[in-house]
């Protein structure tokens, strides 16, 4: 008998710390004073990291307006996205890059979010700025291999680029490299945070990400002149940027289509979106 | 074994020539005195290593842990200030919910294999399981449970889906701690037990068990160390980032060390997300420490107070 | 006859929890073998296990960087760590005092402890600094991984190592030491022989335990999808490509990972069955 109260008293204060937990989560998840309103339910989004910041900012906000919704973002990159919302695990899926010929029999729906510039960032000591086009592109494919030979520092160059499933990769590899590789032995990396810490830790490094990533740690180059910004971007005198989406299967539930319209809403696009991303409205 | 004792005997110089010369007798002792010092030397290293992991550590990230701001705090996406609290929640959530599963389980099957089991090909095929399933890398597992719970069974990314894969990771740990503590108990126990007429199942229940609880509960404590420390096996059924605590079991969730990764890989976009990673890796090596700590009570609470070990 | 009933019910219970493990095990395999299966049967053996270029975006599937990068960092972290790792056994059990045998006992626990994520974390802060300083090159590859995989394998090799050498018995040692061999001479003529069997499982147990370890090494490999050039440049490893780009991958390119993770299960069984079938099936 012993050992059975034993085993029993064991379950019921792991069944209660667990409880205890739920509890305390509750408390740390909700705001209590907010304004009630109708929406229920809980959505929950997972998929490209690109998109994660952003869909979680969103979930913040959306919740401080429908208290009442649990909204629960993930990552796990495009591709998983894409699975997931097809096989019914999560009900949008983000992605930093269009369905691929194979994914468009899945049924569905596309949302684009933002415009997204890619900008080319190097460690400072390289001391360079500005590089032209052709120049970017021999220093990613490996022909130049010292930043001395473009006007910089006697500093050997170590290239970062994205891995081959990455979405900024392909934008990247069409319009910088001409749908041509980067050089074999390049530092591949599965997130924009992982290359700027790489570029901005690794002296003679050179890297591209989001421009929402890019900061004082880095150095931003230039395209024969041009900088990668919103304006350059929407002029389309800076050529490499994408669109980011959220893509749903058929058509979006209640809550699914109301998290959707508050990313696409005035306030959202205007107050975060813009801050690191092109707004939809500036980029069509 | 002692044709085998014959044999190191006879093949050792030293050994055989009864009077051996003064020069090597010396060289002998002074190789002896090199040796320990080479020994002991290496063995400081993992020493060390400890401190030196510990110390960094702390170092770098005590301050921010400590601090309820952050380890009560809300977690951030896009702004400095971020806390870890969900992630603290998620942790022990996990922990609680692995070892709700995985402790009845691993408890049954370490009494099978002690109690039961015959020598023989059942009992071989059993091991080879288990023993297998020890040593397949955590993100096969992180794999294989994102196929099966959280695609198959529909889970999605979740603190159950996390819980039944970090399961399997436990299961031979448990196993194996329960399947020594219960063949250390004498047999004469059990002998007394059966003589009275009690049945074998009452035996184990009323006698083996509780006489094996001390390592049974080390057993567990070492598995929580494990789930706490986990992060490969999360990646894909869990989660590596939320902003709200998981409440219930489908909720997805970002145990710390599954967070720290999402942190080194996608932190950047917050300023100051070293200080996040610093202060997250100190307080689970902290909790890490402590659980060292009450398993060492532990052991020590069963020597003294019950005269039982095992 | 009730009892009887009960009794059998119970066996019965336990001895499906104890076959969990070995069902699992099975599983798994049909699961993997099912994800992987697309890629083994359209890219083929040939293509998968002796080519070693790696671009998913050109159907090339080329697993040998990833093997060879596994086996290196593994062997490396081999021949950094077992050394101090069974000199610790060996003082742990022969030379130690018993209480500063317990102190000592309880650090390696404590480095059991300390969970993949920290080293890699001390990897990506210290370590791989410290050697891009000192080599003037990115620091992070083969030589990064073996120093860290080299404090991770230590506990497994010492804890086993020592549980083989306790079992020599002392008789064995008293005889030599009555023979007049010194301390060293009993230890390397003597115990170490006797224990031969144990020691060469807790050397493939901690080669095991290297090539499945994941979190550490991602953050100190590269990781580039090439060979290394040297000790100090990107390479990959089997379980960190797989944990980086699982997220971002579809198709063929996902089921190609999935190769990846049935090679991993494949050595484990491996090495658990060279184990029992070369070194007899004792207990370890």
């Amino acid at each position: 008998m012993r050992i059975k109260k034993s085993i029993t008293t064991l379950s019921a204060v792991l069944l209660i710390a667990a409880m205890g937990f739920s509890v305390v989560g509750c408390q740390i998840g909700q705001n209590a004073e907010a304004p009630a309103n109708d929406l229920t339910g809980s959505l929950i989004i997972s998929g490209s990291t690109t998109v994660l910041p952003l869909a979680q900012e969103a979930a913040e906000m959306f919740m401080e307006i429908h208290p009442n919704a649990q909204v629960n973002v993930q990552g796990g990159g495009s591709s998983v996205g894409i699975r997931n919302v097809s096989e019914g695990v999560v009900q949008i899926g983000n992605s930093s890059r269009g369905l691929k010929d194979e994914e468009k029999g899945l049924g569905l729906v596309e949302h684009k979010i933002a415009l997204d510039v890619i900008a080319v960032i190097v460690n400072k000591d390289a001391a360079v700025t500005d590089l032209t086009l052709a120049q970017v592109k021999d220093v990613f494919q490996g022909k130049i291999t010292n930043w001395k030979e473009v006007g910089g520092a006697d500093q050997t160059i170590t290239v970062v680029v994205r891995d081959e499933a990455s979405g900024t990769r392909e934008i990247f590899d069409e319009k910088v490299l001409s749908k041509e590789k980067p050089m074999a032995g390049a530092i591949e990396s599965n997130s924009n945070g992982i290359v700027k810490t790489k570029v901005s830790s690794t002296p003679g490094a050179i890297g591209y990400v989001s421009l929402g990533y890019v900061d004082e740690t880095v150095g931003m180059l230039k395209f024969d002149g041009i900088e990668a910004n919103v304006a350059n971007s929407v002029d389309g005198k800076y050529p490499v940027s994408r669109f980011l989406y959220m893509f749903t299967k058929s058509e979006p539930d209640e809550i699914s289509k109301a998290y959707i319209d508050y990313v696409l809403s005035d306030e959202f696009q205007n107050d975060v979106v813009a801050k690191s991303y092109i707004p939809m409205k500036e980029a069509s | 074994m002692n044709e085998e004792l014959a044999a190191a005997v006879n093949t050792n110089p030293t050994l055989m020539e009864k009077r051996a010369p003064r020069s090597r007798v010396k060289r002998a002792l002074l190789m002896d005195r090199l040796a320990t010092l080479v020994i002991f030397a290496f063995s400081m290293l993992a020493v060390i290593v400890v401190i030196f992991i510990i110390g960094t550590i702390l170092k770098t990230g005590l301050l921010t842990a400590l601090d309820p701001a952050f380890f009560a705090g809300k977690p951030q996406a896009l702004r400095s200030g971020g806390g870890i609290g969900p992630m603290i929640v998620s942790s022990f959530y996990l922990t609680l919910l692995t070892l709700l599963i995985s402790l009845p389980v691993g408890v049954g099957a370490g009494v099978y294999m002690a109690e039961y089991a015959k020598k023989g090909r059942l009992a071989s095929l059993l091991r080879f399981g288990a023993d297998t399933l020890s040593t397949v890398p955590s993100i096969v597992f992180g794999i294989f449970g994102m196929v099966l719970f959280v695609i198959r069974f529909g889970l999605g990314y979740s603190m159950l889906a996390g819980a039944l894969t970090l399961t399997l990771i436990n299961l031979p740990t448990i196993l194996r701690t329960t399947e020594e503590a219960v063949r250390s108990v004498p047999d004469s126990y059990r002998e007394a037990s059966l003589g009275l007429g009690a049945s074998r199942w009452q035996t184990i229940k009323n006698l083996v068990l509780p006489s094996a609880m001390s390592g049974i509960t080390t057993g567990a404590i070492l598995s929580i160390g494990r789930i706490i420390g986990e992060s490969a096996a999360l990646v894909y059924t869990v989660g590596i980032f939320v902003r709200y605590a998981p409440v219930s079991p489908l909720d997805p969730g970002a145990p710390m060390a599954a967070n720290i990764w999402h942190i080194y890989t996608e932190g950047a976009l917050v300023k100051d997300w070293l200080r996040v990673a610093n202060g997250e890796t100190a307080f689970l090596l902290l909790l890490i420490l402590a659980l060292n700590l009450l398993a060492r009570l532990v052991s020590w609470y069963y020597e003294k107070k019950l005269g039982v070990t095992g | 006859m009730v009892l009887f009933k009960r009794e059998y019910l119970i066996e019965k219970v336990l001895l499906a929890l104890a076959g969990l493990s070995f069902v699992s095990i099975a599983i798994m395999v049909i699961f993997l073998a099912a994800e992987a299966g697309p890629a083994l049967a359209k890219v083929g053996v040939k293509n998968l296990f002796f080519e070693s270029t790696w671009q998913p975006n050109d159907g090339r599937y080329g697993l040998l960087v990833f093997i060879t990068g596994s086996l290196l960092t593994s062997i490396g972290g081999m021949l950094l760590g077992a050394p101090p790792a069974l000199a610790s056994a060996i003082f742990l059990t022969e030379i130690s005092s018993k209480r500063f045998s317990k102190i000592l006992t309880g650090f390696i626990e404590l480095l059991a402890g300390i969970p993949s994520i920290v080293f890699g974390w001390i990897g990506f802060t210290l370590i791989v600094p410290i050697i891009r300083d000192k080599t003037n090159t990115p620091g992070v590859g083969i030589l990064a991984a073996a120093m860290i995989l080299s404090m991770m394998i230590l506990p497994t090799i010492t804890s086993i190592a020592a549980d083989a050498i306790r079992s020599v018995p002392d008789s064995y040692k008293q005889a030599s030491l009555g023979l007049g061999a010194t301390r060293w001479q009993t230890i390397r003529r003597v115990t170490l022989p006797a224990a031969k069997r144990g020691i060469t499982i807790s050397v493939i147990l901690g080669l095991g335990r290297a090539i499945g370890e994941t979190m550490a090494v991602a953050m100190v490999i590269g990781p580039a999808s090439v060979f290394a050039k040297s000790l100090t440049t990107p390479t990959h490893t089997l379980t960190t490509k797989i944990l980086i780009e699982m997220g971002e991958s579809w198709g063929l390119h996902r089921s190609a990972l999935f190769v990846m993770a049935l090679v991993l299960l494949t050595i484990s069984m491996g090495l658990i069955y060279s184990i029992n079938h070369f070194l007899g099936k004792e207990d370890y």
